[in-house]
């Protein structure tokens, strides 16, 4: 027994495992904020990586330039095939615009929750351990006004929610990671409004998982899915993607819907943080902050 | 300032492991394969074994826990493993020659084992769930790959720079 304990190497490995279960076990629970020394090492690195970030996207910008000079008659063809109807397009939306205006005038309706301010955000880092941590580290923070759980998307849709958020920095947990926590609230535009929630990934088809559909409802290929906007501080109507298959889920109590993102995970440089435009109502942000972390 | 050359190409090469996915080519294997640069580790590996042990498992400890913090937000994942995998690497080393085909090669399997080690602790912790085998597919292979392009490139420098630090510290 003495010898057991005269063996330093043993002593310092059970020390090490004890030291490293309860650190695990810290960052894992659902924290609000992340612990002021994290904060600071977090900052230190954003800045010295946005040092390096800067120069680099400046060279894989011109890089990205020339190459796409090279498809630009076969775009420009495209294009203008698109242009035609743009200005048909044009004419109905300034129409409904207005139309819509005057009838939430009639109503006396204040903002929807479709609506919301985008800030503009810079990647500067992205976590190398991926598929099992798909974040991106963007240069705004809470000295911004960046809080966690706002949505966060490309130009083409939603990528994303902010995990944490440092004073000058925020990581974004992109919606194909695996984390089983990572839930958005959904909903199916079509005739009658479907709600779901987005959870988990399909890794090798690249397809997003829409679950908790009713069974009776009937789902088109090709159908929008968008943000509900019921969770939180997310803006509703932010494009996620299109359905591409429905299966009854495993108890045949309700149906999944797989969809094809419209935002690219792969190729993210630029994004965009939405700040909610409808007030949350003061009771709503008490109770629903128990449960926000996941149901969003 | 030349003290601090060591930590300066560390944390150098830790903000390049964070640039990296932005650098690769969006349209390369159409993103169905994982790539994992593993510079830190590996310039970890050569420290050691050409430079001095002590510094080797202390930058592993500091730079597991700033990779933790920065790049996952669990803390004690990398801050374990990275000294662990040292260790590892130490191990294998006492018994092979020290001539610098064998260290590429043993730290390629030693980032084998340290890749393997953190799918089976985010295993444990419910952040994987995948299978061994398509973890090997999509992860673990591509990234043995790139990190032999690495080690090809970097063997060498890494060795004669590890090596004038080992010499300032004789001097001291």
């Amino acid at each position: 027994m003495p010898q057991f304990f005269l063996n330093k190497r043993l002593i310092i490995l059970l020390v090490s495992i004890i030291i490293l279960v309860a650190l695990i076990g810290f960052s894992l629970r659902d924290r609000d904020q992340l612990s002021w020394p994290e904060k600071f090492v977090k900052d230190t690195a954003g800045w010295v990586q946005s040092i390096v970030a800067t120069p680099t996207q400046y060279v894989v910008g011109i890089v990205e330039n020339i190459k796409d000079l090279q498809n630009t008659y076969e775009e420009n063809k495209e294009l203008k095939t698109h242009l035609e109807d743009m200005a048909r397009l044009e004419a109905k939306v300034y129409s409904l615009e207005q139309e819509n205006a005057e009838l939430t005038e009639i109503l006396e309706i204040e903002g929807s929750i479709g609506d919301y301010e985008p800030m503009q955000a810079t990647v500067i880092s992205r976590s190398p351990d991926r598929l099992w941590h798909e974040m991106i580290i963007v240069n705004k923070g809470s000295s911004h006004g960046v809080q966690k759980n706002m949505a966060v998307m490309t130009a083409r849709g939603l990528i994303g929610k902010v995990k944490s958020t440092t004073p000058f920095t925020s990581t974004v947990q992109l919606l194909s990671a695996m984390d089983p926590t990572n839930r958005i609230s959904a909903a199916l535009q079509g005739d009658k409004k479907l709600f779901g929630t987005i959870e988990g990934y399909d890794k090798e088809n690249e397809w997003l998982l829409l679950k908790g559909l009713p069974i009776d409802a009937e789902i088109k290929k090709d159908q929008m899915v968008v943000t509900s906007g019921l969770g939180g501080i997310f803006p509703g109507d932010v494009p996620i993607g299109k359905v591409i298959e429905v299966v009854p889920d495993q108890f045949g109590l309700n149906q999944t819907a797989y969809l094809k993102p419209e935002a690219d995970f792969y190729n993210i440089s630029h994004v965009m943080i939405l700040t909610r435009g409808m007030e949350i109502p003061e009771e709503i942000k008490v109770e629903g902050e128990e449960d926000e972390g996941e149901d969003l | 300032m030349k003290r601090f050359l060591v930590p300066l190409l560390l944390t150098l090469l830790f903000v390049i492991e964070g640039l990296f996915a932005q650098l690769l080519p969006a349209n390369l294997f159409n993103g169905d394969y994982i790539l994992v640069p593993r510079l830190l580790i590996m310039a970890i590996f050569f420290l050691t074994i050409y430079g001095s042990v002590k510094h080797g498992i202390i930058y592993g400890f500091v730079y597991g826990l700033l990779f933790d913090m920065v790049y996952t937000e669990i803390i004690g994942v990398y801050l374990f493993l990275f000294p662990l995998t040292t260790y590892f690497f130490l191990m294998i080393m006492k018994v092979v020659q020290t001539h610098i085909l064998v260290v590429s090669f043993v730290s390629l399997i030693s980032i084998a084992a340290l890749e393997a080690a953190v799918y089976g602790m985010n295993l444990l912790i419910h952040i994987a769930d995948i299978d061994f085998t398509s973890f090997t597919e999509i992860r673990l292979v591509p990234t043995l790959a790139l990190n032999l392009i690495f080690v090809i490139l970097f063997a060498y420098p890494f060795k004669k720079q590890f090596e004038k630090f080992a010499d300032r510290l004789r001097n001291d």
